[in-house]
Order: structure tokens, then C-alpha cells, then sequence
């Protein structure tokens, strides 16, 4: 299966600092990749690279064969790749059915409020439609993150975290939601921290550290991989998956 | 009732209202400040999409206000170009100059963004003073007139005297009101919240804030033109004075203090911050000191603007617009 998005040789350098180096990446439609490393191994500005928010300093972006890595932002988005955040991002004071809306008015859909209505319901918020989105809890401002993008019709959707500060229960959530997703034929690109989460369902991993690619494969391979061990997951905290 | 429909009939009562007034009001000094403040109700609605809508605090406004006033005037003495064509000439030459101007300065934010239109002010004022052969610098430019209207069946309507200019300035308002509303009401409308609100989130989503601030920028510098060459006309004369940093601290009052990124704030914070100076005259050399202390006390005490507390405590809850509620 050909891959919707690619990172060819994606290197992004902060003037003296090597944020990232020489990584490739590719995501299919129907497939969950998670990205993780240790704090500061380069996974946001991965993310904040291939969505327009950083140009790489070398290497190419690809979504359907098409370079993107010099489009902004927006038009990216609007090619149908679309993210989340680290740190929660909602239309604040507004209620939740016009923060879903931009994606859907960003796309030119006839019916932005069908389609917004659509995205609440996919992430179980249709009955809180009418709140503005700061005043709902952590956990719902989470899932408010993903009706916000699918509202834009992604083909790649990247999520940044997405059951980070969640309860079991509201990870559980997540990944049924993820699967779901999946089975959609999204293309899925997850960066997470929660090791339960990404063992579940993830279809690869991607390990990254210090900015380079050390390890790549299904997650039971990666998850076995000693410098893998070294780097991130260590080996009380394998042991720990493990059981 | 829907909110369409509530709008339009609390918009068309206000409307019969403001009919009334020259009617009303016989006395020729306060039909002076009813002009002047219909005038600068245009001017606030243009401020209101960029301050208040898009959210991006332009002290470039008076600056907009006075090149239309200057455009107008000019094409009136210099080409003898009516009123009636130098107009909707200073709204098109003021939007293509916001248009270049925002070009550069729409790609930056915060104080950078609000620097640079302080700067770009400083500099047409220098131009409307230094530029004597074209303007006749700080002497200005005097002799202008508000010629008859010609409408088709009516034949030349003489509008120079201020009963007949109220109905001008009333005009021009209710179609810049109508304008905003419908720009505001469509997708554009939502699309300038959604950027003020969360630029990097609506970026992310597809939403070009480049381009929605682009839109506010410029509708709203030709509303300030046609409104500067309004005001131009009705007193007879144009001076760099108009670049005055205390016009475009007035106009942020009036947006402010009115009730920003709401439609009908800037409207009473525009009529309000207009007769509110003008009723203190009474109290002589205290005048702009109880001004200032009531700009203090309403800043203090309604943050959001006017607009919240009156449509609290006047409006019941099922006339408000969806809106107001969800402010």
C-alpha cells in the first residue's frame, strides 16, 4: 500500500541545535503510527514540521506524492493533514459547535454544521454542544481536539498526545476511538507517552531520540529492541509493560 | 421568533427612531453631533472588524479616516470631482492602501503589528504636512462643499443643509451597519472569531489568517475613508490634523468601551463618547477630567463594553441574539 504522508530525510536544525536528523516516515490510510522517545527527542517538532508550522531546514514532506514541506499551515490542513496539540487547543469562550465548524468552513463544505455535528458525535460530545469549550473538563477538551480536526476531513490525522493527564478509563476511550478511526481509513500518526496506549494500538512504532530515528518497526520488535530499552522505555518499565 | 427576525425588528424600529430625529431635534447644535456621530459610527464598525472581530489592535484607523478625507478633497478642488464619485473613491484608495499596508504588516503580530501602524500614521501625516504643493500642508485644504444629490426620477436633491446631511451620514451608517452585519452573519464573519479567538488552532484547521485579516483590514480602512471624506465635506475643510494620535484614541474608546466584536457596541460607544464631551462643556476646565475619570470607571467596570451590562439589565433573555448569550 502506497503511503499517504512521507518525511524524506526531514531534518529541522534551531540555529546550533539539530532538532532532527535524516528522519523518514510513512503513514497509510488505515494504519496507526506512533511516534515516541524520551522528552525532547523531537516528536512535537516532527509534527510541527510536516504541518507547516516549521519548514525543515533539509530533506522533503510528502502527502500523496505531492511535496508540501513549503506550503503554509493552512493549506496543508486544508489538503487534508491536520493535527493536535501538546497543550490542549479549543476556540475558548466560544461554544463547541462554532469551534468545530472551522474546519468544515476551512474546506468549503456545503454543510459545515452537519459536518461539525458529525465530528461531535464520532467523539461522544454532541450532548455538550452548546458549552463553551473552557468550561468543559480536561478530558472532554481532549476529545474536543479531535472532532476540531476530523470536522476538517483529514486524510492523515496527527495527534499529539492525545490521553495525556487521562484516567484509565478515559484512555481506554481514546484508543477505542483511535481504532475506530483507523478502521475509518484514517491515517493515524500518534505521539504518546502512555506505553499502554501505544502497545495497544499501534500498527508500527517510531523511536525517536536526541532527533535521530533509533528504531522502527511493529511494536513488540520495538518494544524488544535494547536501545529502545536504553533510551526510553528502560528496563524496569519494560518489565513493566511486559507484565 | 428566530434571531434573524428579532434583529431585523429591534434594527428597524432603531432605524424609524433615527428617522425621526431631525424632526425632533430643532436645535442645530445637537443635529451637529448627531452627524458628526453617525460619522463616526461608520468609522467605529470599520475599527470594530479589525480590533474587534479579527482581533488585531490597528492604530492605523485615523490615518485611513484622514487619507479619505484628503482623497475626496482633493479629487473636489484639485479635478472637480463631486462628492457624490470622490466618496466611494477614497473607500476604494483607502482599501487599496490598507491592502499594501496590511500586505507587509499582516504577516507580523502583537507589538511589532501595532508599531508599524503607528509609523505607518506618523509618515502620512508627514506627507499631508511636508507635501505643501499637493496639500498645502499645515494650512489645509479649505472651500469644500456637499454638492446636490442627483437620483434618477428626482432630479438634483440639495442635501447642504445639516437636516438634509442627517439623512446622508443616516444613510451611510445603515449601510455600513447592513455591510458589517452581513459580513459578520456569513462565513467570513465566523472564520474572523475563529482567528481571533485561536490563530494557530484555525491555522491548523484550514483557516488562512493571513487572508481573513487581510478582509477585515480592508473593509474596514474604506469604511474609515468613506467616512473621512463624509466628515470632510460636512465641515469644509481638511488639515493633517486628522492624523491626530487623539482621533484614533477616540475611535478605540468608541470600539472599546462600546462593546467590541459585538455589532451594535461600536454603534453606541460611537454615539455615547461623541455627545458624552460635548455635555460636560458645562463643567468648563473640569471637562476632560470628568471625561477621564468616567473613561476610568466604565473600564473598570465593563470591561467587555456597554453593550453587556444594557443588554443585561434592558433585554430580556429570549430577545437576545445567540450571540450575546453565549458572551
Amino acid at each position: 500500500m502506497s503511503a499517504l504522508l512521507e518525511a524524506r530525510e526531514v531534518s529541522v536544525r534551531f540555529g546550533g541545535l539539530t532538532a532532527l536528523r535524516d528522519v523518514n516516515l510513512a503513514a497509510s490510510a488505515g494504519e496507526v503510527l506512533s511516534v515516541i522517545g524520551p522528552n525532547g527527542a523531537g516528536k512535537t517538532t516532527l509534527f510541527n514540521a510536516i504541518t507547516g508550522r516549521i519548514r525543515p531546514t533539509q530533506g522533503a514532506i510528502l502527502f500523496k506524492g505531492r511535496p508540501i514541506h513549503r506550503e503554509p499551515a493552512f493549506r496543508i490542513a486544508q489538503m487534508g493533514v491536520v493535527r493536535t496539540f501538546q497543550k490542549t487547543e479549543v476556540f475558548g469562550p466560544l461554544p463547541l459547535a462554532e469551534g468545530v465548524l472551522a474546519g468544515a468552513l476551512a474546506r468549503g463544505d456545503t454543510d459545515p454544521e452537519a459536518r461539525a455535528r458529525e465530528a461531535l458525535e464520532t467523539v461522544g460530545l454532541q450532548g455538550k454542544a452548546h458549552l463553551r469549550a473552557d468550561q468543559l473538563s480536561y478530558g472532554d477538551q481532549r476529545l474536543l481536539e479531535i472532532a476540531q480536526a476530523l470536522a476538517a476531513m483529514p486524510q492523515v490525522l496527527l495527534l499529539d498526545e492525545p490521553a495525556s493527564g487521562m484516567n484509565h478509563q478515559e484512555s481506554a476511550h481514546i484508543v477505542r476511538l483511535i481504532g475506530e478511526l483507523r478502521t475509518q481509513g484514517f491515517a493515524i500518526v500518534l505521539v504518546e507517552h502512555n506505553m499502554h496506549v501505544v502497545m495497544t494500538i499501534s500498527d508500527r512504532v517510531m523511536v525517536l531520540n536526541y532527533g535521530e530515528t533509533i528504531a522502527q518497526g511493529h511494536p513488540a520488535e520495538v518494544r524488544a529492541d535494547p536501545r529502545v530499552i536504553e533510551a526510553y522505555l528502560g528496563v524496569q518499565k519494560t518489565d513493566a509493560v511486559a507484565g | 421568533m428566530s434571531d434573524s427576525t428579532r434583529f431585523a425588528l429591534a434594527t428597524g424600529l432603531a432605524l424609524l427612531a433615527l428617522l425621526a430625529v431631525p424632526w425632533i431635534v430643532r436645535n442645530d447644535y445637537y443635529l451637529h453631533l448627531f452627524i458628526v456621530s453617525l460619522i463616526f459610527v461608520v468609522v467605529a464598525l470599520g475599527l470594530n472588524l479589525i480590533v474587534g472581530y479579527v482581533g488585531q489592535l490597528s492604530l492605523a484607523h485615523a490615518a485611513f479616516f484622514a487619507l479619505g478625507a484628503y482623497v475626496s478633497a482633493l479629487l473636489f478642488l484639485k479635478l472637480k470631482w463631486s462628492m457624490w464619485i470622490g466618496l466611494p473613491a477614497a473607500a476604494l484608495l483607502t482599501g487599496i492602501a490598507a491592502f499594501a499596508l496590511g500586505w507587509v504588516i499582516l504577516r507580523v503580530r502583537g507589538h511589532r503589528f501595532v508599531i508599524i501602524t503607528v509609523a505607518f500614521s506618523e509618515i502620512m501625516k508627514l506627507v499631508a504636512t511636508n507635501w505643501v504643493d499637493l496639500t498645502r500642508g499645515f494650512m489645509g485644504l479649505p472651500g469644500l462643499q456637499i454638492p446636490a444629490l442627483s437620483l434618477p426620477g428626482l432630479g438634483a436633491i440639495d442635501v447642504s443643509s445639516k437636516e438634509r446631511f442627517y439623512y446622508v451620514v443616516l444613510a451611510a451608517a445603515a449601510l455600513s451597519f447592513y455591510l458589517c452585519y452581513r459580513i459578520v452573519r456569513s462565513s467570513v464573519g465566523r472564520a474572523f472569531v475563529l482567528v481571533r479567538e485561536n490563530e494557530v488552532l484555525a491555522e491548523s484547521l484550514g483557516i488562512s489568517a493571513f487572508r481573513y485579516c487581510m478582509i477585515a483590514f480592508v473593509v474596514g480602512a474604506a469604511l474609515a475613508g468613506a467616512a473621512g471624506a463624509l466628515y470632510g465635506h460636512y465641515v469644509g475643510f481638511v488639515s493633517p490634523d486628522l492624523f491626530n494620535f487623539s482621533y484614533i484614541t477616540i475611535m478605540l474608546i468608541m470600539v472599546i468601551l462600546g462593546g467590541k466584536g459585538t455589532l451594535i457596541g461600536p454603534v453606541l460607544g460611537a454615539v455615547l463618547f461623541t455627545f458624552l464631551p460635548e455635555l460636560l462643556r458645562d463643567a468648563a476646565h473640569y471637562r476632560m477630567l470628568i471625561f477621564a475619570v468616567i473613561l476610568v470607571l466604565a473600564t473598570l467596570f465593563m470591561p467587555r463594553g456597554i453593550i453587556f451590562p444594557l443588554v443585561e439589565h434592558l433585554v430580556p433573555r429570549r430577545w437576545r441574539t445567540r450571540h450575546v448569550r453565549a458572551a
